[in-house]
Parts: structure tokens; C-alpha cells; sequence
């Protein structure tokens, strides 16, 4: 079988082109990661030190930004005062819980429509990536009012399934195209040597867990990221991060060093997340990896 | 340690017909080898066999059981697969040792079998790999060691040993068929290679284009093949064929071609006349049963043209043309025709056959 590798080939075409990379590179960086470094710093500056620019144009002058005593006020309020432990508990109860249920009820169809042939399966696929077609806030009324009726709003496991169903279409067919990529034959051989259907779609699991746990991450950044579902279906007994930020600007005092705060506790873990499962992330997304 | 038994069994995919009114008995301890050329249905057959195809009608008996509605797990079989279906994320050892972990065999006795197999295979040093690390063939013998592994009552092989190379192949019918005949395990295998098919089957069932042309062991289809399609596909280098005259009737009829008058055994004959043979049919002869002579004073009925020589070795293959016509002689003979040379050709009229010419029906 011929390797991966990928032969590159000297010329003058591709040297400029690389070198055009590198200033993309270097701009992007600055552009996404100069934001998250306010946030950062700020979160730990008190009011007075915030708000200490350089004059527009000086540049000698940023280092005035970098100037001041940290201080971890904000979030020591933030988890004693503000209940944020308690958001937080909800978001990932929230997140996680929805990103489990869609990826293994996903997967489960998903199977079954990668494997199965029958008559009207693609009206079938397509019925189910219509549900994703509307926009969130056109189905935001009667969804609420369904969830009054069934006493879910303002509870974990109303928000979990509000979730589920935006997650769920779209694991169907990311995940058939995981198994999909799979050969039936590996499975067929399964069948042979005494499986029998559950152990050979065991056989296969390990071929799709990258592409499975990757999702997963889409999941539940889906439902940490929500502010939406969070703030209508959410409000009162079930709130998470987002939405606990947004009420922090309060029409008196905006108070920027909790936000900024708050704006760290919400990203954070999403990014050590993003680190932790990025070599799997990557091989899942690009998973044209399995091959007869 | 079954015999099997194919009974009208038709497979359609969607329209297309893959295999039409089958009927097979494979024996029990029976190697039956269904061979034939690229898509007339053998695959789809030894699948029906494994349960891994749905039967368009007819049925399928393991002994006295009727399998139809029995899923694979259940008949006890071993399958090698023409694409290996190799687990691609378990090693070597790991692959083979899948059947007999899911029949819950300890470990120690799972490692043994494993390393026998894989010690007859020539794939000991790498049990520890991944099947991307290795070659067509090798991955080949991993797939075929999964299947050997086991004892199941039938061997599905499906082109086993297509991707070996020559020397290794040769020694692999060797292993197969000893294994095989110590096993005594009922086993159909599947090839397009008719030397496969002749040197390890018990008997060979010849397909074309989903129907069984003949079924007999190799002496018989070798020696009396039923038709044309058949005499043409086994045989290496394949049979010639000639469009001749049939003349005379009664105990004495001749094959006539060009100024050739083949005279034909009373025997032969009276074959023609009784199953009343049109006077235009098709002679068949293979390359071992053809004389040639050099030079053009060779007396022989025909006259030709040597066209190329191909030396095997200790045999030499000869194309010679003639008229319209070219015929492969096989000779063991030294001396060199070249291109172009004149030779002459005589045909062994007792190890003729005779064909239909619209039908492809043998006469004899
Ligand atoms: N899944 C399928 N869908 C549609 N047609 C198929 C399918 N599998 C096989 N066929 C058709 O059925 C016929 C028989 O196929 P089969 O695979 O049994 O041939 P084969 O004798 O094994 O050939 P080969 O020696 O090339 O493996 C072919 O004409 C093929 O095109
Ligand atoms: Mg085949």
C-alpha cells in the first residue's frame, strides 16, 4: 500500500507561496488571538487599570497595558457571590448530556441508514437534515410553548433535549459518513469468524471513535456555546455561563472585570478541551483514513 | 464434514442476473472448485454460501439443514474474502486470532493454532503488524490464516491465493489441498485460474455467465469437456479451433479443411451422424495433441507458417498460421523455428473434439 506521504517538489512558485503562508499566518494569529489577551489580562486588572489605554496611534505607548497589579477579585466574586460554580455545573451538565445522547442515538441510526438499503431512504435523510434547515428563533415560540406544557423549561433535562434536537440531524449525517467510509466487509468477515450483528458493529467501532469522539467536541461546544435555547428554554432553574455573563450588564454598572472574567471561565475549559482531543479531532475530521 | 447442496438457486441484484437455476452438490470432505472467468457469478455464489448474500430463490442445504434463514454465525463456516476484509486497526496475529476468540479458545491454545497457521503461511515475523504494513500478498495469507485457524464443517475461498507470487502460489495449492485432505473439511473454492482448479479440486463446476456449464472432476472436463466455452477456458494454452466441413456419412466421415481430409473413427462418426451433426461444425484440438514438422517437405496435411515461438523452458509453444486460421502447437522439441519458416502440421484425429458451430454443444 503506498504511504500517505506527500512529495513535494523545489520551485520558485512554491517558495513565494510559502512565504505568502507565513504573513497569513502571522496576521491571523495576531487578529484571533489579540482579543482572547485583553480578555485575559483585563480579567485581572481592577477598574481603574482597565481602562488605562495608550493614546490611538502610539504605539511605543502598549506597554501601559501590561501595566498593573493582577488582582483575582473578579473571580473570587464570581464563584462566591455570583454563583458561577453553579452555572458552570449546568452548562457542562447541559453540553456533555446533550452531546451524549445525540452521538449515541445518533450513531445508532446512523449505522442503520449507512448499512440498510431500503425504499425511501434518502427522502428519509433528507426529512432529517431538514429539521436543521429553519433558524433556531423560528422555532423558538412553539418550542417554549411545548416545554411549558411538558413543565421542562427552566430544567437541566429540558435543555439537554432542546440540544439533542439541533444536535441530533446533524450527527446523523456526519456520523453515516463515518461509517459509511467503512467497508461492509470488514464486517462481513466479522460475520463469518462467529460474530454476530453487535459484535461485528463492535469490530468497527474503533474505525469510527475518532470521527465519534470528534463530533462529540462539536456537541458539546454546541451547547456550552448556547445562549439562545439558554435564555428562553434555560431561564430560571437551568441557567449556564452565557447567560450568566449577559446578566452581568446590568443597566447601572456594566461590570467589565467580571465579564472579562466570566469571559475567561467560559472559554477556558473549551479550549483545554480543543488541546486534549486535537490529534483525534483532526484525524476524525478528515476521515477518509479507513481504506480497503 | 458436510455436504452442501445448491438446488435452483437464482441471484439477481436488482436486474442483473448473477447466477441463473444453479444446481450443485458439493460433497461431504468434497474440495469442489467453482471456476470461470471474471463476473459469471462465482463470488456471488460462495456469498450465498456464507449467508452474506440474500438468495433470489432457491435453496441452499448444509446436510439435511435448509440455511436460507440461517445467518452466517450459525453455519459454521470460514471465509476467506477476494478484497481480504482484513480488521484494519488489529494486527496480524490479532486478525487470526479473532474466529477462535470469539468461540472463547483460551489464549494459550489461541496462540498455538495462530503460530501453526501463520508458520505454514511463511507470515511468522509478521504477526505483529498492521495489515497497511503489508503487501497484497501478504495480506492475502493473513485473510487465509484467519480462515484456517478454525474447524468449520465448510472453507469458502474466494480467489485465495489470486495476489501471491508464482513459487509461493504453487506452494500454497500444495499446502491448501494437504490441509484440506487432513482437515477433511468440505470446501469450495473459488478461482478464475483454471491450473488451481485442476490440480487441487476434487471435482470443478465450469460458470459462464451465471450458469453451470459442467460439473466432473478435472480428468473429465478436461478430457470431455461439454462445449465449446468450456474446452476453450480449461487447458493451458488453450484449445484450438478450426471451422471444418464435415464429408462422407455412415462409419466413414472426414473433417475437411482447405485440402486437410481428416479421416475420422468409426466410432466418431457414427456420434456425428446420430446426433446428426450439421456438415459445418468446429474442430477442436489442443496444442499437445498437434504434430508439427519443419521444412516444407513434411508430408502432413496441413501447411503453415510458423507466426512466433515461445519457448517454456523444456516445452516450446509455436504459433503457426495457416489460410485465415492460427493454431498453438506444443512441442518438447529443440530445434528453433523462425518467423516466417515453413512447416507442416498433423492433427491427432483420436484426441479431436467436434462442436456445434451454432450451439457450442461437443459432439465428442
Ligand atoms: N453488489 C452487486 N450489485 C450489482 N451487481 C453485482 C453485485 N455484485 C456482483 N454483481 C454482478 O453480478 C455478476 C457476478 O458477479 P460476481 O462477483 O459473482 O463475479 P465473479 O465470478 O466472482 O467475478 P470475479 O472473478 O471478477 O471476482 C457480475 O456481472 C457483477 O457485475
Ligand atoms: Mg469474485
Amino acid at each position: 500500500m503506498a504511504s500517505r506521504e506527500i512529495v513535494r517538489y523545489k520551485s520558485p512558485a512554491r517558495t513565494a507561496f510559502s512565504v505568502l503562508v507565513i504573513l497569513f499566518l502571522i496576521i491571523f494569529f495576531v487578529w484571533t488571538v489579540l482579543p482572547l489577551a485583553i480578555m485575559l489580562t483585563s480579567s485581572f486588572k481592577d477598574l481603574l487599570d482597565a481602562f488605562k489605554l495608550p493614546a490611538e496611534g502610539d504605539w511605543g505607548g502598549v506597554g501601559v497595558m501590561f501595566d498593573f497589579k493582577p488582582t483575582g477579585a473578579h473571580y473570587v466574586e464570581l464563584f462566591t457571590e455570583k454563583h458561577f460554580g453553579e452555572y458552570m455545573r449546568n452548562s457542562l451538565i447541559a453540553s456533555l448530556g446533550s452531546a451524549v445522547v445525540s452521538v449515541f442515538l445518533g450513531s445508532m441510526a446512523a449505522y442503520a441508514l449507512s448499512r440498510a438499503e431500503f425504499r425511501g431512504k434518502k427522502d428519509l435523510l433528507f426529512w432529517i437534515i431538514s429539521t436543521r434547515m429553519a433558524p433556531v428563533v423560528a422555532v423558538m415560540v412553539p418550542l417554549y410553548v411545548i416545554f411549558r406544557s411538558s413543565g421542562l423549561v427552566g430544567t437541566l433535562p429540558g435543555l439537554i433535549l432542546a440540544y439533542t434536537t439541533f444536535n441530533l440531524p446533524f450527527a446523523i449525517w456526519i456520523l453515516k459518513g463515518f461509517f459509511d467510509n467503512v467497508p461492509y466487509a470488514i464486517e462481513e468477515a466479522a460475520l463469518c469468524d462467529g460474530a454476530n450483528r453487535w459484535q461485528a458493529l463492535r469490530m468497527i467501532m474503533p474505525l469510527v471513535a475518532p470521527g465519534v469522539g470528534a463530533f462529540i467536541v462539536l456537541c458539546v461546544l454546541f451547547g456550552w456555546n448556547d445562549f439562545l435555547f439558554a435564555s428562553i428554554i434555560g431561564s430560571g432553574g437551568a441557567k449556564t455561563l452565557p447567560v450568566a455573563t449577559a446578566e452581568l450588564v446590568q443597566p447601572v454598572k456594566i461590570q467589565w472585570g467580571s465579564i472579562m472574567a466570566a469571559g475567561v471561565v467560559t472559554t477556558v475549559p473549551m479550549m483545554f478541551l480543543g488541546l486534549l482531543i486535537r490529534r483525534y479531532l483532526v484525524t476524525g475530521l478528515t476521515m477518509g483514513a479507513v481504506r480497503e | 464434514m458436510t455436504s452442501v447442496t445448491i438446488k435452483d438457486v437464482w441471484k439477481y441484484y436488482g436486474k442483473t442476473m448473477a447466477v441463473k437455476e444453479l444446481n450443485i452438490e458439493v460433497r461431504d470432505n468434497e474440495f469442489l472448485c467453482l471456476l470461470g472467468p471474471s463476473g459469471c457469478g462465482k463470488s456471488s455464489t460462495l456469498r450465498m454460501l456464507a449467508g452474506l448474500e440474500f438468495i433470489s430463490s432457491g435453496e441452499v442445504f448444509f446436510g439435511d439443514l435448509k440455511v436460507n434463514d440461517i445467518p452466517p454465525r450459525d453455519r459454521d463456516i470460514a471465509m476467506v474474502f477476494e478484497n481480504y476484509a482484513l480488521y484494519p486497526h488489529k494486527t496480524v496475529f490479532e486478525n487470526m486470532a479473532n474466529p477462535l476468540k470469539l468461540q472463547r479458545m483460551n489464549k494459550t491454545d489461541i496462540k498455538e493454532r495462530v503460530v501453526w497457521a501463520a508458520q505454514m503461511l511463511e507470515i511468522e515475523e509478521l504477526l505483529q503488524r498492521k495489515p497497511v504494513e503489508l503487501s497484497g500478498g501478504q495480506k492475502q495469507r493473513t485473510a487465509i490464516g484467519r480462515a484456517i485457524v478454525r474447524e468449520p464443517k465448510v472453507f469458502l475461498f474466494d480467489e485465495p491465493i489470486a495476489h501471491l507470487d508464482a513459487k509461493l502460489r504453487s506452494h500454497m495449492r500444495g499446502e491448501l489441498k494437504h490441509l484440506q485432505r487432513r482437515l477433511e473439511t468440505t470446501t469450495v473454492y473459488v478461482t478464475h485460474d483454471q491450473l488451481e482448479g485442476m490440480t487441487m479440486a476434487d471435482r470443478i463446476a465450469v460458470m459462464h455467465e451465471g450458469v453451470l456449464q459442467q460439473l466432473g472432476t478435472p480428468g473429465e472436463i478436461y478430457n470431455h469437456p461439454v462445449n465449446e466455452f468450456v474446452a476453450g477456458f480449461v487447458g493451458e494454452p488453450p484449445m484450438n479451433f478450426l471451422d471444418c466441413r464435415i464429408e462422407g456419412a455412415g462409419d466413414s466421415a472426414s473433417l475437411v479443411y482447405d485440402n486437410m481430409n481428416l479421416a475420422l473413427g468409426g466410432e466418431q462418426s457414427r456420434i456425428l451422424e446420430t446426433k446428426g451433426a450439421a456438415r459445418e461444425v468446429r474442430l477442436g484440438i489442443r496444442p499437445d495433441d498437434l504434430t508439427i514438422e519443419m521444412g516444407t517437405d513434411h508430408g502432413l496435411e496441413l501447411s503453415a507458417k510458423i507466426f512466433v515461438t515461445e519457448p517454456l523452458g523444456g516445452d516450446m509453444l509455436i504459433e503457426a498460421d495457416f489460410g485465415q486460421d492460427r493454431m498453438t502447437i506444443k512441442r518438447k522439441i529443440a530445434e528453433l523455428g523462425q518467423p516466417g519458416d515453413a512447416c507442416g502440421i498433423a492433427v491427432n484425429s483420436e484426441k479431436l473434439h467436434v462442436f456445434d458451430r451454432d450451439t457450442g454443444e461437443a459432439f465428442f
